[in-house]
C-alpha cells in the first residue's frame, strides 16, 4: 500500500521533473520576440492581441501546424467557437493578463468545456493557453527590471523528449535487507535518461512579457 | 548506511580566478588548506577555510599568518583581518538562476567602445562575470539584457560591457548579477554587432561558448536595420574569444547596415542568435546535434578569490600558482 503510493508520486515527480527540464531547454535556446503593443511603459510590455497576432503569424509563415483541432460553434448562451490552435505554454502568474487581453475566451465559455485540457486557461486567437505555476520566468529580464513571463508558442512536433536507447524511466524498489547491512531502511526512486530537443526552431516561439 | 555521508576530495593549482568544483552529491560542509601559503611565511596569508550550512555563503572560518612567520591566527573570511574582508566558499546549483541582488548606484554608462559603466562600488561583482542592466536613463536599450563585464576594464568603481558596441551616453541606472548561463548548452544570445562581409562576423553581448561547424539560425527585428539577415540559418567557419565573436559563411555585403537601437526605440524586440539543428560528419558518419541538448548543470561550490592580490592572498581560491587541496561531505544531521 505504501509502496503503491510512493510509486504515484515518484511518477508524478519523475514527469514534473521532465517538463521542467524542457521548459529549461526552450528558454535556453528558443527564440523570442517580445510583447511591444502594450503601454506598461517597458520591454517587454504586457501582453496584448497585437503580440499575439504577431507570434501567430510567425507560425503560420513558418508552416508550423496547429495542434488543435477547432472547436464548433454551439448553440448556448455566452459561447464561442474555438479556433484550430497552436500551445501556450506559459506561466500561472499570467491568468489574470490573459482575461484583460482582446479576443480572451475562458474556457468555461468553450461550446464544449470538455474539451478544453486541465491545465487550460483559455485561448486568444489561435494560440490556447496551458499555464503552469512553474511556468518559465526570467527573474529582473525586463528594461525596468520586472520579471519576463517566457510563453513557448508551439506548433505541432516543434520539440521532444528523446530516450536514451534503454534506459528510458525505471522505478527502483529495494528491500531493506539488501539496502543496508543491519536491514533498518529501504530506498525508493526513480531515474531516467532524456534528452529534450527542439525538432524544428521555426515552429517554436517564445513570447516574452510582462504583467500589466 | 552508505547514502547522505559522501565525502569528496580533490586537489588544484589557483590560476588566480575563482575554482568552481563540481561534486556528484550536495555537500554540507567544506575544508579547503592552501599547501603553498602554509609552507610560506607571508603575513595575511591565508591557510585553511572552513564552511558548513548555516553559515553565509562566501564566508568561511579561516586560519592565516597575522605576522611574517608560520604562526597561526583565526577569523571569519565576513570580518576578515588587515582591514580587509575575504572570499570564502559558495554553494552552486547551476539548475536554478537566481539574479544577484538589485544595485542601483550606476551614475553613468559611456559611449566609449566598449561602455564603461560608472557606480559606487564593484565589490560584488569579479571580471568577466554577468551582468543584467536595468533601466539606465538614456541608455533604454540596454534594459534587460546580459553583458559579460569587466575584462577590459575593471576598477573598484566602473566595468565594462566588453562587447557591447557604441551607444550614446546614459546616466542612472541599475544592475544585477546574474550567476548562472542557462540550463542548455549551447545558448542564445543577444547580438551586439553584426558586419557586412563575405563571412558575416557577429559579436554577443555574453561570452558565447559556440565552436566551429556549429549552426546557427538569426532573429534580427527590423530595429535592426539588418533584416535581410532575419530568420537565416549559417554554419560557424571561425570564432575569436578575444572579440567574443563568430564568423558564420553568410554573405551580408549587400545587406542593410546594422545598427542597434537607441534609447528611443523602446520597447522592440531583440536581436538573437540561437543554435539549430545537427549535422553528421563525412568521416565517422557520427551524428553531432547543434541545438540546445547538453545539460550542463551541476551542484557543488566555488573558492572564491579576487583580481586584488591582497585579497586573494587571504580568500579560499587562492592567489596564481598556489597548490590547494580541498575536502567535502554530508552529514547525517544538520
Amino acid at each position: 500500500m505504501v509502496l503503491n503510493e510512493a510509486a504515484k508520486r515518484l511518477g508524478v515527480s519523475l514527469r514534473q521533473t521532465e517538463d521542467q527540464l524542457t521548459r529549461d531547454m526552450l528558454a535556453a535556446t528558443a527564440s523570442f520576440i517580445n510583447c511591444t503593443a502594450g503601454v506598461n511603459g517597458d520591454n517587454p510590455t504586457e501582453i496584448t492581441r497585437t503580440d499575439v497576432d504577431t507570434v501567430v503569424r510567425a507560425l503560420l509563415n513558418n508552416d508550423a501546424y496547429t495542434i488543435l483541432d477547432n472547436i464548433e460553434g454551439d448553440d448556448k448562451f455566452g459561447t464561442a467557437p474555438i479556433r484550430d490552435a497552436y500551445f501556450a505554454l506559459a506561466s500561472t502568474q499570467l491568468s489574470g493578463n490573459l482575461d484583460g487581453v482582446a479576443g480572451f475566451v475562458h474556457k468555461n465559455q468553450y461550446p464544449s468545456p470538455k474539451d478544453a485540457l486541465r491545465s487550460e486557461w483559455g485561448s486568444i486567437g489561435n494560440l490556447r493557453f496551458l499555464l503552469s505555476s512553474v511556468g518559465s520566468m526570467t527573474g529582473s529580464g525586463s528594461n525596468l527590471g520586472a520579471n519576463v513571463y517566457n510563453i513557448f508558442c508551439v506548433g505541432m512536433e516543434a520539440f521532444a523528449c528523446i530516450e536514451q536507447d534503454g534506459y528510458s524511466a525505471q522505478f527502483i524498489y529495494r528491500p531493506p535487507i539488501y539496502d543496508g547491512p543491519l536491514a533498518l531502511n529501504c530506498s525508493v526512486g526513480y531515474k531516467f535518461a532524456e534528452v529534450p530537443r527542439i525538432t524544428n526552431d521555426l515552429w517554436v516561439i517564445n513570447l516574452r512579457a510582462t504583467l500589466a | 548506511m552508505a547514502y547522505n555521508t559522501c565525502i569528496n576530495q580533490g586537489y588544484f593549482t589557483s590560476d588566480g580566478t575563482d575554482k568552481i568544483i563540481a561534486v556528484r552529491s550536495d555537500v554540507d560542509w567544506v575544508k579547503v588548506v592552501n599547501l603553498t601559503n602554509i609552507a610560506g611565511a607571508t603575513q595575511w596569508a591565508g591557510t585553511e577555510w572552513y564552511w558548513q550550512r548555516g553559515m553565509a555563503d562566501g564566508d568561511a572560518v579561516t586560519n592565516y599568518h597575522a605576522a611574517g612567520t608560520q604562526a597561526i591566527s583565526t577569523s571569519t573570511c565576513a570580518v576578515g583581518y588587515n582591514g580587509v574582508t575575504y572570499r570564502g566558499i559558495y554553494l552552486m546549483d547551476s539548475s536554478t538562476n537566481p539574479v544577484g541582488a538589485i544595485d542601483a548606484t550606476i551614475t553613468a554608462v559611456s559611449n566609449a567602445t566598449p561602455p564603461v559603466a560608472t557606480l559606487t562600488s564593484t565589490a560584488t561583482l569579479q571580471p568577466g562575470e554577468i551582468v543584467r542592466m536595468i533601466n539606465v536613463t538614456g541608455a533604454q536599450q540596454l534594459g534587460g539584457m546580459d553583458f559579460t563585464v569587466g575584462v577590459g576594464t575593471f576598477t573598484g568603481t566602473t566595468f565594462s560591457l566588453d562587447y557591447m558596441s557604441t551607444i550614446v551616453a546614459g546616466t542612472v541606472g541599475s544592475w544585477r548579477r546574474i550567476a548562472y548561463d542557462p540550463l542548455y548548452y549551447p545558448r542564445k544570445r543577444f547580438i551586439s554587432a553584426i558586419s557586412a562581409a563575405a563571412s558575416a562576423v557577429v559579436k554577443l553581448t555574453v561570452t558565447h561558448g559556440y565552436t566551429v561547424g556549429q549552426k546557427v539560425r538569426f532573429r534580427v527585428p527590423a530595429a535592426y536595420g539588418m533584416v535581410e539577415m532575419n530568420n537565416l540559418v549559417g554554419t560557424i567557419t571561425a570564432i575569436s574569444t578575444a572579440n567574443n565573436t563568430v564568423t558564420v559563411d553568410i554573405n551580408s555585403t549587400a545587406f542593410t547596415a546594422f545598427a542597434f537601437p537607441l534609447t528611443a526605440a523602446v520597447p522592440f524586440s531583440h536581436a538573437i542568435m540561437s543554435p539549430v539543428g545537427e549535422a553528421s560528419e563525412a568521416v565517422t558518419g557520427k551524428i553531432s546535434l547543434d541545438d540546445s541538448v547538453y545539460n550542463t548543470g551541476y551542484i557543488g561550490f566555488k573558492l572564491g578569490t579576487s583580481a586584488t592580490a591582497a585579497i586573494a592572498l587571504g580568500s579560499a581560491g587562492g592567489s596564481n600558482g598556489d597548490a590547494i587541496k580541498w575536502l567535502a561531505g554530508k552529514s547525517f544531521n544538520l
